[in-house]
């Protein structure tokens, strides 16, 4: 039944050492670290005490055990559910874009600030032939 | 300047405004799955009852709805009398039920009590419902006479729900 699943779902064979005792146990905390818990809000399948998660967990002990690498295990767990269940998401992106916008942001805050403190060096007032608002323009430019 | 500032601050309103608004108009139980338009995972399980082993290749050549549900699962009592119904309509259409997390008194009980039409199978490690990305139950996934998942649904199934989909896995 697993190797039905697993021919599929892992293409590549067990690209790693199986694991076992001790040195299993640790890996399977961490590797279940990095996955997300699909009914739990924010825990990983490592800390998680629902069925789900413990079914899920139990899944990378085996893989392990079998000597498939974190690489492979995420992969499997990701073609199933979807980046969401991965808690580092691949995608470089989703780290550097926020960063990126807000540096962009910080540029155009300074600039245009700068910009906003320079006098104007050039009279862009329109003519007028009004008395009042030529009166009201000699006050202000002396 | 002012007349740029309030062109590309409109575009990014409007822009935020229809992320919003295409947000609004999903539907939430309409999970996206990324096995919608993939082979369906392989199984091979025991049907409850009759102890027979149903593997996916045997439901190809016919549409086929795999509904995901637990007895502990209250909106799987209230689906089952609809997808019951629907499975002894729809004689063309594969249903097959994959109860995990689970007991088989249990499931047994359920049946009996609630009756059945179509096969119900115990994922006893829950492998099958990980394979396909099931989060939490119930939740159904059509499958096309290929045996390509075409849809996936997350929560009770209601008659119009399941006809809907099930119009994509006869296309």
């Amino acid at each position: 039944m697993i190797l039905l699943l697993l021919t599929v779902a892992l293409n590549a064979p067990p690209q790693g050492t199986p694991l076992s005792g001790p040195a299993l146990e640790q890996r399977t905390y961490e590797v279940a670290s990095l996955l997300r818990c699909p009914v739990c809000q924010g825990m990983s399948v490592a800390d998680s005490p629902s069925t789900v998660a413990l079914d899920m967990k139990q899944q990378v002990r085996e893989l392990l055990a079998r000597g498939y690498t974190q690489e492979q295990i995420l992969a499997y767990f990701e073609q199933s559910y979807g980046q969401f269940v991965l808690l580092k998401p691949r995608n470089r992106l989703i780290w550097i874009l926020p960063i990126l916008i807000l540096v962009a942001g910080a540029i155009v805050v300074v600039t245009t600030a700068k910009k906003l403190s320079q006098p104007s060096t050039t009279d862009d007032r329109q003519p007028t032939t009004d008395a009042y608002i030529s009166r009201v323009r000699e006050l202000v430019d002396k | 300047m002012n007349r740029t500032v309030l062109v590309v601050g409109v575009a990014i309103t409007l822009a935020l405004f229809a992320i919003l608004f295409v947000g609004l108009g999903r539907d939430p139980a309409a999970i996206r799955s990324p096995l919608v338009g993939k082979p369906a995972p392989p199984f091979a399980l025991k049907a409850v009852g009759t102890g027979q082993t149903i593997d996916l290749a045997s439901l190809r050549g016919k549409p086929a709805i795999i509904n995901f549900w637990a007895t502990w699962c209250v909106p799987c009592y209230q689906e089952h009398p609809v997808l019951v119904e629907n499975a002894r309509m729809l004689p063309g259409v594969q249903f097959v039920g994959v109860v995990f997390n689970d007991t088989e008194d249990k499931i047994n009980a359920f049946l009996r009590e609630r009756g059945s039409s179509y096969p119900t199978l115990l994922d006893e490690q829950g492998k099958t419902a990980i394979a396909y990305g099931v989060g939490g139950v119930p939740e159904t996934y059509f499958l096309n006479r290929d045996g390509v998942i075409v849809a996936k649904f997350a929560g009770p199934m209601s008659t119009e729900i399941l006809q809907s989909n099930l119009a994509k896995a006869m296309q």
